[in-house]
């Protein structure tokens, strides 16, 4: 199959470890723009490079596992994401679990004001456990 | 999870890559076996056994409980 690819995609797809580290640095270039167009205030084009990283990063993630003939990703990095997410997960609920109340004691007691970006902060955060619960449902049920 | 891997390789005069590929995972994950950093699922234990002819139990030992 990677007959039909360009040379540098089988290079890139021919080991796992070399796989990883091009869609990390495709990854790690984009963001890199990103910031780098915000900082020089050139925000299209850091944005333009965001996009064309993180694109390309995870079509290459997505892709090449599928059409190498190498074992790119296998059951030990699927573990690897799964406790590495379950880990974000609880780190970012002890922390919310920690400061939102407070928060909101401190709040009513006059001491802080919430301001409108911490309350977008603490809705976001709030979709994002609404999400995982949904997303636990499901996997609980239908996988 | 103790396992004798390395020398059910080593007798059978094999690479981690050749063992990867043969099971179909990447050499890391082999790596990370014999190193006791990751306990393959059941699945891949099966394919091991199956690879070297032998039970699952010939390749692993559960940990000892101290209890």
């Amino acid at each position: 199959m990677l007959d039909t690819l360009h040379s540098p995609v089988e290079t890139v797809a021919a080991s796992p470890q070399r796989y990883k580290r091009v869609v990390y640095w495709i990854f790690a270039v984009g963001i890199a723009g990103l910031f780098a167009g915000i900082a020089f205030d050139q925000p299209l084009a850091g944005t333009i490079i965001y996009l064309a990283g993180t694109w390309l990063g995870s079509g290459l993630a997505a892709v090449l596992p599928r059409v190498s003939e190498a074992t790119l990703i296998d059951e030990r990095d699927r573990a690897v994401h799964r406790r590495a997410s379950g880990l974000a997960v609880n780190v970012t609920a002890v922390v919310v679990i920690t400061v939102v109340p407070a928060l909101y004691a401190l709040s009513a007691a006059e001491i802080v004001t919430i301001t409108q970006t911490m309350w977008g902060g603490i809705w976001a955060i709030s979709a994002f456990f609404l999400l995982w619960g949904g997303c636990l449902f499901y996997v609980d049920r239908f996988q | 999870m103790d396992t004798n891997l390395p020398k059910r390789r080593a007798a059978n005069d094999l690479s981690q890559e050749a063992l990867a590929d043969a099971v179909g995972v990447t050499r890391q994950t082999i790596n990370a076996i014999e190193r006791d950093r990751y306990d393959p699922s059941l699945e891949l234990a099966f394919e091991l056994a199956d690879y070297f002819d032998c039970r699952i139990e010939d390749l692993f030992e559960p940990p000892v409980d101290d209890e």
